[in-house]
């Protein structure tokens, strides 16, 4: 018996490599998900559903990359200022489009900006001053919605986004979502520089020892600042296609990305000490909970099912990981 | 001669030493705070303005208390906020306006359901061991998920003799000698001063030095024999029981149950430890101090309010104040270490 059990896990390594196994257990996640709102629901596997579903997966994914990056970085980031930055810059640059294309640079200026700075501050109080960067990012958002709210107040949110961008978030090309046509290079081009640059490199090596990191020269600190500027100019960029996807601009557009943001990247098997993890990983754990709040979603249990099953969910990852490692 | 020369100085280095302990700072700023809003306040030492300067704070005293065992013992709790709401909508789903009797069913299961939303925060914590902020993000958000499903709109019922956790004056039926204790000493008060004495119980016995313990160096309370998991469990049973103390007020004054209304109490909640001189990175601090916390930050509320700020910009002028709050503190360390 124990020869077996041996023998099985010895294949297993072939069969599977180590490095893709957390992907293939999404992947199967998946699949039961689907199968089993496929005989509850009906007209849950149709194609439309699937491409809706992942439609909606894309936003929370990219969300998902500003998380990773901060988290992957070690030192326990984590950024919950993500979704106010994206309102913050929607809400701002609605009225500088107008629903022209002529003024978009100056959006995307302006998102750049707006998002280099908060993640300036985010980077300089955590990194620099050493606060922890859950109770800073928090306060960030809070900061961030005070001045949403204080812009609200004044006068109505008015303006539409430009073309380029509806096009761009909103519509498909037959049944394909345009959207995706966004994630697929940028999952690309993240996973070349996690994997092939000396970016992702020092990245990955300040997340996973930040002892050996300094002793080889890198400057840790400076490289966890850049990854909360990096997370908040995305993010401040991924307000412009929420813009673009909604139409309008509105208060709470992007605060309920953050709880998935996070729940993304936990599912996706990116460990939260740092210094590990894939995007691909990510993109299907948004897959995964984009397709568990459909089907709770058809399931009539609404915004009440989605958080419980989300808060469940990541907490029974985190169990699991917990007793991985220490197993190990 | 290094000696001599501290002797010689030493009112000065005193006089320093005790402002840059975070303890002293947390009260000097209190007094401060107290000797404005008093000022712009007109009638504020009446009676009427006391009690309702200690109603305004009660949650926020309460929910600070309870974040701060938790800080202490080397946690955060992020779920504090979604756990008052959690329970308001239980206490208000369970009591029944017109049966008396159902008031103590309701503090029956609200009180067993905080012992399991601080079991379960425990255990990810202590035993489990994954990190606290993530843990009590996740259940922060079943929580809500839960209050969503008793209450997607605010309201409820709650019976009449509840309002005893807010004003016994108005309650009937209640012995008039309690009546009168009730108008000297309002029920808020009551309900902080049970989670001091609590406090004051626990850190007479092993466990409580075992929670500062933990907190400042878990490896070696660990070695020493300690029962870290056991401890930090404990540590968010507290958290779980000041936070039912918050919410048996919040439901005397309102009556009603609110999946949302907590959710902006967190970060005051962990604002106010900060202010309060407790290290976030644990085993440094008294709980005590988190009360001066709170009516800090209560006091810098009224501040803004009498200074006319328009209502838009409190969430903006309070976030800054928490990042000022814990960028203070860290700003002097640093420089105290450079130097």
């Amino acid at each position: 018996m124990e020869t077996l059990l041996k023998r099985a896990i010895f294949w297993r390594k072939w069969v599977v490599p180590t490095k893709y196994r957390q992907i293939l257990t999404i992947l199967v996640l998946i699949v039961l998900l689907y199968i089993g709102g496929g005989t509850v629901v009906p007209g849950f596997l149709s194609l439309e559903q699937v491409l809706l579903t992942l439609k909606l997966a894309a936003f929370i994914a990219l969300f998902g990359l500003c998380q990773m990056i901060v988290i992957v970085a070690g030192g326990s980031g984590l950024d919950l200022s993500v979704g106010y930055m994206a309102t913050l810059t929607a809400v701002l640059t609605a009225s500088v489009m107008d629903g022209r294309n002529e003024y978009l640079w100056l959006a995307l200026l302006i998102a750049f900006a707006l998002g280099a700075l908060v993640g300036l501050a985010n980077g300089v109080l955590t990194s620099y001053l050493r606060l922890p960067p859950l109770v800073v990012t928090l306060a960030m958002a809070d900061i961030l919605q005070g001045i949403v709210n204080a812009y609200v107040a004044g006068k109505a949110i008015t303006g539409r986004p430009s073309p380029i961008l509806v096009i761009l978030s909103a519509r498909l090309t037959g049944v394909f979502p345009n959207i995706l046509y966004v994630l697929i290079p940028v999952a690309f081009v993240a996973t070349l520089v996690f994997q092939k640059t000396k970016w992702g490199q020092i990245l990955f090596g300040v997340g996973a020892n930040e002892r050996t990191a300094y002793l080889c020269g890198i400057n840790v600190r400076k490289v966890r600042c850049l990854t909360f500027v990096a997370s908040s100019i995305l993010a401040s960029l991924i307000g412009l296609l929420l813009l673009g996807n909604m139409g309008i601009a509105f208060k709470d557009m992007g605060s309920n990305y953050v709880m998935p943001s996070i729940a993304a990247v936990v599912v996706g098997g990116v460990p939260l000490s740092g210094g590990g993890g894939n995007y691909l990983g990510v993109i299907l754990g948004s897959v995964f909970l984009q397709a568990l709040t459909n089907l709770l979603t058809a399931l009539g249990l609404g915004d009440a099912g989605k958080w419980l099953g989300f808060g469940i969910i990541l907490f029974a990852m985190l169990s699991i990981y917990a007793s991985n490692r220490q197993r190990r | 001669m290094e000696v001599m020369q501290k002797r010689t100085v030493f009112p000065v280095v005193f006089l320093r030493n005790a402002f840059l302990q975070p303890e002293t700072s947390g009260l000097i700023m209190f007094g401060i705070l107290f000797g404005i809003t008093a000022f712009l306040q007109k009638n504020f030492f009446e009676t009427k303005s006391i009690v309702r300067t200690i109603n305004s704070c009660a949650p926020l005293v309460l929910l600070a208390m309870g974040q701060a065992v938790v800080v202490i013992s080397g946690g955060i709790d992020l779920s504090s906020g979604a756990a008052l709401s959690l329970f308001t909508c239980i206490l208000t789903t369970v009591m029944k306006q017109n049966d008396p009797i159902t008031g103590v069913y309701a503090l029956l299961v609200t009180f067993l359901v905080a012992l399991g939303t601080g079991m379960i925060n425990g255990l990810g914590i202590g035993y489990l061991r994954i990190p606290p902020v993530i843990v009590t993000f996740a259940t922060s958000y079943a929580w809500l998920g839960i209050a969503l499903f008793l209450r997607p709109t605010p309201g409820g019922e709650s019976v009449p003799w509840f309002r005893v956790f807010y004003n016994m004056r108005v309650v009937e039926g209640i012995p008039e000698t309690l009546r009168v204790f009730g108008t000297y000493i309002p029920p808020a008060l009551l309900l902080i001063i049970g989670a001091c004495l609590l406090w004051y119980l626990v850190s007479k016995t092993r466990v409580g030095r075992y929670i500062y313990a933990v907190g400042s160096n878990i490896e070696s309370a660990y070695v020493s024999g300690i029962n870290t998991g056991k401890t930090q469990m404990f540590a968010c049973l507290i958290n779980a029981i000041c936070i039912f103390l918050a919410a048996l007020f919040f439901v005397g004054q309102n009556q009603t149950g609110d999946a949302r209304m907590g959710g902006p109490l967190t970060l005051r909640s962990i604002a106010a430890v900060v202010v309060g001189g407790i290290a976030l990175a644990g085993g440094r601090g008294s709980v005590y101090m988190a009360i001066v916390g709170a009516l800090i930050l209560n006091f810098v509320g009224r501040i803004i309010f009498f200074a006319n700020i328009p209502n838009a910009y409190q969430t903006l002028v309070s976030g800054i104040i928490v990042i000022a709050a814990i960028a203070g503190p860290a700003y002097a360390t640093l420089k105290r270490e450079l130097h």
